[in-house]
């Protein structure tokens, strides 16, 4: 046999040697730069084409009331993602998204938003955030190259409206914007998860991994009552359209563990539907600051009976009807004649009041304040709360006397109502909290604000508040209740002065005096037309949430009202 | 070249054995499709048991929903016609109420 590398054939050998070992060098030198140098790049590349890492959404915890009943709960929803096709042109694929515009309701504007991302072949692109799963599902139907759907949750309030200052509200990704929901939105959020989608060379979804698992959130169970709730929010609203007031609060409290039992805003707002008109969002009994009025002299009347100078036996001359003040005058509502040192406070006497401030002395009075906790925040676990404004003792004037009667001073509704309970809880004070598994309302070891003997003088005398005095339209047939009134004049900011026509009534109380259940406090602000003092709004709001909720809560009357037809099983008698 | 007969013994032993390793072959091949096939059927369940875990949340806060006072009493006031009891039939049972004396 001839070699091939015998006489001519050798130099045609060589030169196909020559070509394919330079073949074999390009090849390498490619190979070289795609492995060495363009590595990075090409790696993510692929790695975009075939994988799409996403964020899992944990379910956030559920919030009931105090008995279970549901208040806010996540459910499950689902959002349309698209991932664009890198075969297809970018305008067939429109045309496909475009298809879906009916069932996910998507406008104008968000069509070019995808259009523009569908141009620019981005990794994933979000078509409709929490769509409901039926909708999501006819939309995946469709069968659009590219669409999948990714498993969310989104808050659903069952009960509307119900509680909203309490429960607050949520943004679009579930974080807690306002309310327990902000309060406690740690608890309730859990932890979210990663998932690697797997993707197949048309970029469609066929198998996923889990990086991290996402964690659900913790339940949260509220002290709230729903129906208490619901009873404080009828009312309170039915008040405020009648008045044509600008708002209202009330909040309802267990008197011996300072568990809220209802707190209410009117107006209201559907917390599905956050965040609301500004005003309405903002939570009026922690978050408002306010001139108290008369609800103040029950620090007043404390601090009379504390210092010791201020007897009952006392008696005031007020036919005159104003005393002068700092430069000002102060008057009475109606003249009241000669007052004995309960009719100061049964008749809500602004003039003797401000006398007999003057007897206990600035110190005395500043003292009782700072006991009672103005100025400080309740503690109420619930965000944006206010701590109202006391000025230091230093700054005091001959006019700051006129805190006796609940003016140059600012306080919440929550911390008048705390100041009432004072009286409720035996002279103890119970701090108020929202969350059931929070430790009971009162400090251990923490000493009383008040003596028993001062409490036990002074509750009749709100008793008989409501019996005679100001707050007789909180009056409730077979049960007392120890109350007091205020109405504020508000500062009319157009005349830079106290108005006549502008005021906030309210109403503070518990009952029953003897054996409190429940402490409440209603505020109305800016009630129109002829009726505008706390005991003729305010009150009467009172007595119709407590009737309704000592009857819900079974309280028996401490008398038979005169109609009421009471039975009993006779003794040994079957049931 | 010479070829070895093998006894019939010799060749049923090697039939047996091969059989035995088909056997062995072919029950792990019917194991791991049954393995794998049991795993498709789990997962199947897992999404139905989450599936019907949410249809109960859904359910429970939709009882929630139409349980809602607002609605009930709407209902009632509404639809109904009823009203809230008068003082006098309220009945307070299980304790003697003295009535109330007029406070002097």
């Amino acid at each position: 046999m001839r070699s091939p590398f015998a006489n001519g054939m050798r130099p045609r050998a060589l030169a196909v040697a020559v070509v394919l070992t330079a073949w074999f060098v390009l090849v390498l030198v490619r190979l070289v730069h795609l492995q060495v140098f363009e590595h990075a790049r090409l790696k993510s590349d692929v790695l975009s084409q075939s994988q799409n890492e996403i964020a899992v959404y944990p379910t956030r915890g559920t919030i009931t009331d105090r008995n279970g009943k549901i208040l806010a709960r996540s459910l499950p929803v689902e959002s349309v993602y698209f991932s664009p096709v890198r075969t297809e042109p970018p305008s067939r694929q429109m045309e496909q998204i475009a298809r879906l515009r009916g069932i996910l309701d998507l406008s104008a504007k968000d069509l070019a938003r995808i259009g523009a991302r569908v141009e620019k072949r981005s990794g994933y692109i979000l078509i409709k955030r929490k769509a409901d799963p039926d909708v999501a599902a006819r939309a995946f139907a469709l069968g659009v190259k590219g669409l999948f759907l990714q498993g969310e949750s989104k808050r659903f309030y069952p009960q509307q409206n119900l509680a909203a200052h309490v429960l607050g509200g949520v943004g679009i990704d579930d974080n807690g914007l306002a309310g327990v929901e902000l309060q406690y939105d740690r608890l309730l959020e859990g932890e979210k998860g990663k998932r690697l989608l797997m993707l197949d060379a048309r970029r469609r979804s066929y198998s996923f991994e889990t990086i991290t698992e996402a964690k659900p959130g913790q339940d949260l169970r509220l002290t709230i009552d729903e129906t208490i709730q619901y009873i404080a929010e009828s009312e309170l609203e039915k008040a405020v359209t009648v008045t044509g007031a600008k708002w209202g609060t009330v909040v309802v409290m267990d008197s011996s563990t300072g568990e809220i039992l209802a707190l209410a805003n009117a107006p209201s707002y559907a917390p599905g539907d956050y965040p609301p008109e500004s005003e309405v969002g903002r939570n009026q009994a922690i978050a408002r600051n306010f001139e108290p009025g008369s609800t103040f002299k029950i620090v007043t009347a404390a601090a009379a009976r504390a210092c010791g100078r201020v007897g009952f036996g006392e008696i005031y001359d007020c036919r005159k009807g104003s005393i002068m003040v700092g430069g000002a005058a102060v008057r009475d509502h109606k003249p009241l004649g000669v007052l004995g040192f309960s009719g100061v406070f049964i008749e809500s006497s602004d003039v003797v009041t401000i006398m007999v401030a003057q007897e206990i002395v600035a110190r005395g009075l500043y003292d009782m304040i700072r006991a009672f906790r103005f100025g400080e925040k309740t503690g109420i676990d619930l965000p944006g709360e206010e701590q109202g404004i006391i000025h230091p003792l230093s700054t005091w004037r001959t006019s700051s006397f006129r805190v006796a009667i609940g003016y140059e001073i600012s306080v919440t509704a929550l911390q008048i109502l705390r100041a009432m309970n004072i009286y409720a809880a035996r002279g103890l004070l119970v701090r108020p909290h929202i969350a059931l598994d929070r430790p009971a309302g009162i400090a251990e070891g923490e000493p009383a604000v008040l003596p028993e003997k001062i409490v036990g003088e002074l509750v009749p005398v709100f008793e008989a508040v409501v019996e005679e005095g100001t707050g007789k339209p909180a009056r409730l047939e077979g049960f007392n209740i120890a109350g007091k009134t205020g109405t504020a004049q508000k500062i009319d900011r157009a005349i830079g002065a106290y108005s006549s026509r502008l005021h906030l009534a309210s109403f503070v109380g518990f009952v029953p005096a003897e054996r409190p259940a429940l402490s409440m406090i209603v505020v109305i602000d800016e009630p129109q037309g002829t009726l505008q003092y706390g005991g003729q709004v305010a009150a009467p709001v009172f007595r119709e949430i407590a009737a309704r909720v000592l009857r819900y809560l079974r309280v028996v009357p401490n008398a038979a009202p005169p109609a009421v037809i009471t039975a009993s099983l006779a003794k040994g008698g079957r049931p | 070249m010479v070829h070895r007969r093998y006894g019939l013994k010799e060749i049923a032993l090697g039939a047996g054995f091969i059989l035995l390793l088909l056997v062995i072959l072919t029950f792990y091949i019917w194991y791991q499709t049954e393995a794998i096939q049991l795993g498709y059927r789990i997962g199947e369940l897992e999404v139905r048991i989450n599936r019907m875990k949410e249809d109960i949340k859904r359910l429970e806060a939709k009882r929630s929903e139409l349980l809602s006072l607002r609605r009930i009493e709407g209902i009632a006031r509404g639809e109904l016609g009823l009203v809230d009891p008068a003082p006098g039939q309220v009945l307070y049972e299980g304790r003697d109420l003295e009535p109330k004396k007029e406070r002097p």
